[in-house]
């Protein structure tokens, strides 16, 4: 038979230093020892589960992919289709979009899709799927990357940096229930708040009763000094009638599918000095005495990296799938 | 004789902690996604008894922690709950091919009653009725799906072990 009481023993210091520990990082901000500790655990895993993932989404491509391979074909087709359509208004729109940059241009505003972006690749999520919803990508302090920073890919927001070590940072998707983004609705000056509801879709509650929310409204963010404004959340899809609330409450559909995620960008701006402004007015710098036209092209890309994944260039925020089809980034070290 | 043990307990919870972040967590599974490690756990457990079932499950659940946003140790005393509970259940004699299923989603039935625990004790705003109900309807019955994929493997090796120092003499 087993001795039992030195089981019973060791069962219970397990469990008594297991809870001390969340204790003790329950009230421990950012730094200290616990916080060098998983540091240091990142940095080790970092590297082999960017080896790992990078194979992994590979392979996990193919296999997703598996059981639609007979729509491929026909999914080819009418994507080419809507490819030569787009084109067309796209060569229609590029007089409308120089003309769109010069007035922002005049007015000191930039939209999202040209502010500065770090590219990188998902390579591995959270440890308790149901309850977390967090991604790791093979992007770090060393790429310049910092806690709070926006996540986006070209479809929209994607979440924000959080706990950033030297080669990997994780990030709190939009769906994590721990997720908070200010939020303003196209066209309204009002301003509410969207919170993450799991595999539900986010809850958006407006502070203001008076401003009429629609079903198919865009959501952006209003940027403050942890999210860049301007970049599109989602659509309303349903709003709860309330009669006598203080405060109105939407779902909001995200444009990014956070369960399907392969490279995303990272906006490092060093300019966030100018909060809760629903578009970044350009500080004094290359961006303002640049021709209007030019405009159109992104801004040059940060010395660490190539090609950013979210810049696109397009007049309205659509739901478009993810940027799988830009090139890979390559990172000098 | 316990280096082995040891080098055999960290080199399966690395790998299985490696690939259930990158690989498993991101299969397009409907639901949440299996807890490999978790059943690595409860496999150590039913193979070795409490005493090995708890320790790798504290082990392994630090490990988790310290590569999530959650706070430390709130996954090792899930899982070290979970090792003990499914480590008391091998101490029968009798062996059937059902018993390591059950022995599976007691473990992760206990896991996750834990972590929901702790949760509703800290006031974890991602711990509510949804993902508690999402686990139980899809991560747990995954779990038991890996049984027969983790548990003879886990017995093999630890058998492997035993005979081992026997074969030399």
């Amino acid at each position: 038979m087993r001795d039992s009481r030195r089981l019973r023993l060791t069962l219970v210091l397990l469990l008594l230093s297991a809870f001390t520990l969340t204790a003790l990082d329950f009230n421990s901000a950012q730094t200290g020892p616990l916080a060098a500790l998983r540091r240091g655990i990142d940095t080790v895993f970092g590297p082999v589960q960017s080896v790992l993932g990078g194979a992994a989404g590979t392979v996990g491509g193919a296999l997703g992919g598996l059981p639609r391979l007979g729509s491929y074909q026909s999914d080819n087709k009418k994507l080419q289709q809507t490819n030569d359509r787009l084109r067309g208004q796209l060569a229609a729109q590029s007089g409308l979009q120089c003309q769109v940059d010069q007035l922002n241009a005049l007015m000191h505003l930039v939209s999202y899709t040209k502010y500065r972006t770090v590219p990188a690749h998902v390579i591995a999520v959270g440890p308790s799927g149901a309850f977390e919803w967090t991604a790791t990508i093979d992007a770090g302090s060393v790429d310049g990357l910092k806690d709070g920073m926006t996540v986006v890919t070209g479809s929209g927001l994607v979440g924000r940096t959080k706990e950033v070590s030297t080669r990997t940072s994780r990030v709190l998707l939009l769906s994590d229930p721990d997720f908070t983004v200010g939020g303003t609705l196209i066209g309204q000056s009002s301003v509410g708040f969207a919170v993450g509801n799991g595999a539900k879709p986010m809850t958006y509650s407006l502070a203001s009763t008076r401003s009429v929310v629609r079903k198919g409204d865009v959501l952006l963010t209003t940027g403050s000094d942890t999210y860049a404004p301007g970049v599109p959340i989602g659509t309303v899809t349903t709003v709860t009638p309330d009669t006598n609330a203080i405060s109105r409450t939407a779902s909001i559909a995200p444009f990014v599918d956070v369960s399907a995620l392969d490279l995303v960008g990272v906006i490092t701006d060093p300019s966030r000095t100018a909060p809760r402004i629903p578009l970044r007015p350009v500080a004094a710098g290359p961006k303002a005495t640049s021709s209007p036209c030019a405009a159109a092209v992104p801004q040059g890309p940060v010395p660490t990296s190539t090609p950013s994944p979210a810049p696109k260039p397009k007049p309205k925020p659509k739901p478009v799938p993810s940027p799988s089809g830009t090139p890979t980034p390559t990172r000098s070290p | 004789m316990t280096v082995q043990r040891f080098l055999l307990g960290t080199a399966t919870v690395v790998t299985a902690l490696l690939l259930q972040l990158t690989v498993i967590g991101r299969l397009p599974l409907p639901g949440a996604a299996p807890d490999l490690l978790l059943v690595l756990v409860v496999a150590f457990g039913f193979a070795e008894g409490p005493m090995a079932g708890m320790v790798t499950g504290w082990v392994s659940g630090m490990l988790a922690d310290a590569l999530s946003t959650h706070e430390l140790g709130r996954l090792a005393l899930a899982y070290a709950l979970a090792g003990y509970v499914t480590g008391m259940l091998q101490d029968d004699t009798e062996r059937s091919t059902l018993r390591p299923f059950g022995a599976v989603l007691l473990g992760a039935v206990t896991a996750l009653t834990a972590y929901v625990g702790e949760g509703i004790l800290l006031g974890d705003p991602r711990v509510f009725v949804q993902p508690v109900l999402r686990a139980l309807v899809s991560s747990v019955p995954y779990d038991v799906v890996l049984t027969p994929l983790v548990v003879p493997l886990v017995a093999g090796l630890v058998r492997r072990l035993d005979v081992d120092p026997l074969r030399r003499i």
